[in-house]
């Protein structure tokens, strides 16, 4: 839940990067370390097993503009992709204020896809959140690879609501719109965090450019 | 649990406050409040040799973690935590149903005397945020032109 502290003129928020094991959730979070200057974030910090994968989580502190006087730091996060850690899922959740899903595009991770696109709506509803309320985008990603489905397939497990989100295909090891998901979904809580911050407005929040 | 939404400047001077006196009394160095969420809600004391946001998460992390080895002996959760150094010490304890308190402190004082005074602290504590989540929300607005387009750049 982001939190607004009006002594140390900031505001904090929190996002996490969702989706199946080794979807690259993880390799987000490394570009976004080493792409942004040293004074805007804090260390990766990566609780992750002897094989690399995420046992816990990754973490990493940025800090984006500064509106109104107030520092924006973001908190980002990603799951242990691993069926087996739904625990440590719920725990990283909490609180959350937006939403990467990060797909991987090979057909043979398809199955998987689904099954933790449906975790993650399971998971904010025990914490009585909605997928359909948080700010959320989703990327579609390893799309430098053969075995890969068409976008509109994608779109269609993955982003087949009446409000459609932002989606984006990307390469996470080459950064290929790692940024661009970044600030979008950053945009959007944004905007939500103002509006609801402010009552009397009521024109939808902008969406970012894609 | 309501969440804390906002926090305004006699907020923080109010537990600031609490928390001086708490590292005064107990020699720590310092002391970190955070939601269960990992988000810091309040910090106080040597701040310059930490990041603070990265201890706030992990810490969230390692109180959750052992919730679960609580429940196996028939605890809800642990309401303290002690991580033993060679020179370093943190102790967690809870402050409420969703916040944490976090010491860090070295050889000058015992984890005897953090806990004793930590008990007080969390109880004052638990009675400012209590008070903070029952009041209303404090307004904060900005529009499309205050954010710009593009928050984070890639430094390519």
């Amino acid at each position: 839940m982001s939190i607004i502290n009006y002594a140390r003129k900031e505001i904090q928020f929190k996002i996490v990067y969702y989706g199946a094991a080794l979807c690259g959730k993880t390799t987000n979070l490394a570009y976004i370390h080493s792409r942004i200057d040293a004074g805007h974030r804090g260390d990766l910090v990566s609780l992750a097993t002897a094989a690399d994968r995420t046992l816990f989580f990754d973490f990493l502190p940025v800090n984006a503009v500064v509106i109104k006087g107030f520092n924006t730091k973001f908190q980002l996060y990603t799951v242990p992709g691993q069926v087996i850690y739904n625990a440590t899922r719920q725990l990283v959740l909490r609180s959350v204020d937006g939403v990467v899903f990060v797909v991987d595009s090979q057909w043979d991770k398809m199955e998987e896809n689904v099954e933790s696109f449906h975790n993650l709506r399971e998971n904010l509803a025990k914490q009585n959140m909605n997928l359909d309320e948080i700010p959320y985008v989703v990327q579609y990603n390893k799309r430098d690879l053969d075995n890969i489905a068409p976008v509109n397939y994608l779109d269609f497990l993955f982003n087949n609501e009446k409000k459609r989100v932002q989606s984006f295909d990307a390469v996470s090891s080459t950064g290929q719109n790692v940024f661009a998901t970044l600030n979008a979904v950053s945009q959007l809580l944004l905007h939500k965090f103002s509006k609801d911050n402010n009552p009397a407005e009521s024109t939808p929040a902008a969406p970012a450019t894609a | 649990m309501e969440s804390i939404p906002a926090l305004t400047i006699d907020d923080v001077a109010n537990i600031d406050a609490v928390l001086q006196k708490y590292l005064e009394k107990s020699e720590a160095d310092l002391v970190v409040i955070v939601d269960k969420g990992g988000n810091v809600l309040s910090q106080f004391g040597d701040l310059e040799v930490l990041d603070v946001t990265i201890i706030a998460a992990l810490a969230a992390g390692s109180f959750a973690a052992t919730k679960e080895l609580a429940r196996r002996i028939g605890e809800v959760e642990f309401n303290a935590l002690y991580h033993q150094g060679n020179g370093s010490h943190i102790f967690m304890n809870s402050v409420d149903e969703d916040t944490i308190m976090i010491t860090v402190f070295g050889c000058d004082t015992t984890v005897g005397l953090v806990r004793h005074y930590s008990n007080d602290t969390a109880a004052r504590l638990s009675e400012i945020l209590a008070t903070l989540r029952s009041r209303e929300q404090v307004a904060f607005h900005f529009g499309a032109d205050d954010v710009g387009t593009s928050l984070f750049e890639d430094r390519k």
